[in-house]
């Protein structure tokens, strides 16, 4: 006996029939891209500790508490990459996110590509990944799920900094500062701008300028809270206490030079 | 199209489930009528697929990875093992879930139905999308952080898993984000909506229910609803019921996301659809029987701590003849036709 169901069957073929890009779509397959020529900024992240040094992986540094700490792991998303013209008008980059993992040289330089020609004369863009992102399920790309996610309680470390330091508590003499947390007050994106007027960088066909940028390592233990590894030598959750961090890191990235 | 599914999926049980999976299947399995339901007077659910097309193959390839060892980084246990189509998907008999992941071993398997009606996922809310749900447990718990790749990286040398993933999603790249989206299309689909109380409701197939039944929908509407709540039979909030804490597990609930004071023990209000077939009951697993269930609301509220003030200090008040009344018409809401529905079934038996 067929019964009388009286259910409404919505069925959304909308997408299936034909495949293009729903406008929903939060994670929209990168377009095809066209050929570049000059129009790129390239976006150059190098690290330092107090701006001076350079930064490598596994080397002795000695942070503002005066504790002597070596890094294994240094890992952090650039998101939302924006370039404004001299005219007020901006670029956006799309589908911009980008992890910046220090043992992969490659990945410090941003190649923002197709950017319009003219004169550019400022940059903004996030440190972190941007709450919708968060909240729209699998994403694909730099954002796929990795150890940069966490997957029990749903969200991404933005910023990760592992190893180790003699002053630190811990058995095995570790740091581990996973710093996360997509909304709320305890949010830890935190947005940069940089401006550089007075050089403008010069976009046409034929240049490709850059923008040099620095991450003063030490800059997440300074300011406002200047961290003691004696009694902090790891932040894995989030709330309140990974945001001292975020408040920390707000000022890491310092603008060097633009070369044209 | 089912035909060529099958026949990946038979090749690649033959050729690379060999050494651990017995190459007997019997009988293709159906997958067949799939398509988004909303019943008539629920409300929209959360997740649409919208952007995730349903299709006949990102469901077959699904299915393929609910019941896929390979998931677990020692091959040794599938989303199935702990969710068996049985019964209701929970984890029949076991109190909380041994998997090979320490993290599990302090909470109960929940039933999977209904799904994509759920704002978020696990007793304490954790995950955020059913999207994203599947990496609690494939990923390596240490610590939260998930690293899926060592999985992914298996999925894409099998060459069933790439013709599997080839037709699904039309790409020859292996990402997670596939992976994900086909198990959720396969998870999202296993509706719950014909149970006799559904049946009664819509004055189909000339049920009704028994005196005792009907006393017992009384009760329930007077005293459970309100946190147990048609049509889903929860509002999905978080809330204490008063359970005693377990010393041993010490399990905050919800609070150990969020780490405020205020959600300290409560829990995601589970669904008691098809609850007879769930047991053991609770977060932990505590209670074997409804009855237990029943008499902890009765003369078992302990926990104070942020007690839902649906529920008094001295419990619900409910007489023996009530509490039988109230487990008849929770049988009410066992839903024969999604645990007897073969599309949910391992491929692999
Ligand atoms: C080792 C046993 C085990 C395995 C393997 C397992 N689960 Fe679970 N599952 C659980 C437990 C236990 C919970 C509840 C966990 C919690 O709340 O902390 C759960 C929760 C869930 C939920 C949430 C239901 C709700 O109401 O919130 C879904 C959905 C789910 N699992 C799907 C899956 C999928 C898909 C897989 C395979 C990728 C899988 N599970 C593998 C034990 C397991
Ligand atoms: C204040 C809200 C609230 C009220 C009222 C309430 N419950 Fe619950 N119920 C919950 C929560 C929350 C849980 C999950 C607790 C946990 O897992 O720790 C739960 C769990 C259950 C379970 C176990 C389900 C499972 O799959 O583990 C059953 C059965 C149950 N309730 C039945 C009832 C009945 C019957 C009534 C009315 C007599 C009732 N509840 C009243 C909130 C409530």
């Amino acid at each position: 006996m067929k019964n009388t169901i009286k259910f409404i069957l919505i069925v959304l073929w909308l997408g299936f029939l034909s495949c293009k890009k729903d406008t929903k779509d939060p994670d929209p397959q990168p377009e095809p891209l066209a050929p570049v020529t000059g129009d790129t900024i390239k976006v150059i992240f190098e690290h330092t500790v107090n701006d001076t040094l350079v930064f490598n992986l596994n080397q002795k540094y000695v942070n503002p508490n005066l504790d002597t700490f070596k890094v294994s792991i240094l890992k952090y998303y650039i998101s939302n990459v924006v370039v404004t013209k001299t005219d007020n008008s901006t670029f956006a980059e799309a589908n911009s996110y980008h992890l910046i993992d220090v043992s992969n040289y490659n990945s410090t330089v941003l190649n923002i590509l197709n950017v319009p020609n003219g004169s550019y004369k400022s940059i903004s863009f996030t440190l972190g990944v941007d709450s919708a992102r968060n909240c729209s399920g699998a994403q694909s790309g730099e954002l796929a799920p990795s150890d940069m996610f966490w997957s029990w309680f749903t969200g991404y470390i933005m910023f990760k900094l592992e190893g180790t330091s003699p002053q630190a508590v811990s058995s095995n003499k570790q740091l581990q500062f996973h710093i996360g947390g997509y909304g709320g007050v305890n949010k830890v994106q935190r947005n940069f701008n940089f401006n550089f007027a007075t050089t403008p960088s010069n976009v046409s066909g034929s240049t490709s300028p850059s923008i040099h940028l620095s991450a003063d390592i030490n800059e997440v233990f300074k300011t406002p809270a200047t961290i003691n590894f004696a009694t902090q030598s790891s932040q894995v959750s989030v709330g309140p206490n990974a945001k001292i961090y975020a408040d920390n890191y707000a000022d890491m990235i310092h603008f060097k030079h633009v070369h044209n | 199209m089912n035909k060529i599914a099958i026949i990946v999926l038979l090749f690649g049980v033959v050729i690379f489930g060999a050494c651990k999976v017995d190459p007997k299947i019997i009988e293709p399995l159906p997958a067949n009528n799939l398509v988004e339901i909303i019943p008539e007077g629920w409300p929209q659910p959360k997740y649409t697929y919208s952007v995730n097309t349903i299709s006949e193959d990102k469901f077959v390839l699904g299915r393929a990875l609910f019941y896929e060892t390979m998931l677990s980084v020692t091959d040794s246990i599938s989303c199935g093992s702990c969710h068996q189509d049985f019964s209701a998907f929970s984890h029949s008999g076991h109190k909380v879930s041994h998997g090979i992941y320490d993290r599990l071993g302090k909470r109960n398997a929940p039933g999977i139905f209904n799904l994509t009606w759920h704002p978020y996922f696990m007793h304490d809310g954790g995950i955020n999308h059913i999207e994203l749900q599947p990496l609690g447990p494939i990923s390596n718990t240490l610590e939260m952080g998930a690293d899926i790749n060592p999985v992914m990286t298996k999925l894409q040398a099998s060459s069933k898993y790439q013709g599997m993933f080839k037709k699904a999603f039309g790409t020859d790249t292996i990402t997670s984000q596939n992976m994900l989206r086909a198990i959720t299309v396969f998870m999202g689909l296993m509706y719950s909506y014909n149970s006799k109380f559904d049946y009664y409701k819509r004055h189909e197939n000339n049920i009704d229910l028994t005196a005792s039944e009907l006393n017992g929908y009384n009760l329930f509407t007077a005293k459970c609803s309100g946190c147990h709540t048609e049509p889903l039979f929860s509002d999905f909030a978080f809330r204490n019921n008063g359970l005693s804490v377990d010393p041993f597990y010490q399990d905050s609930g919800r609070a150990h996301i969020t780490g405020m004071p205020q959600d300290r023990y409560k829990f995601k209000t589970p669904s008691l659809r098809n609850v007879a077939k769930t047991a053991p009951y609770m977060h932990d697993g505590r209670f074997n029987t409804l009855n237990e269930c029943l008499d902890h609301y009765t003369n078992g509220i302990t926990n104070l701590i942020n007690l839902d003030p649906l529920i008094p200090n001295s419990g619900l008040q409910l007489s023996a003849q009530e509490k039988l009344d109230i487990i008849a018409f929770l049988n009410t809401l066992t839903d024969y036709k999604y645990l007897g529905d073969r599309r949910f079934a391992n491929p692999n038996f």
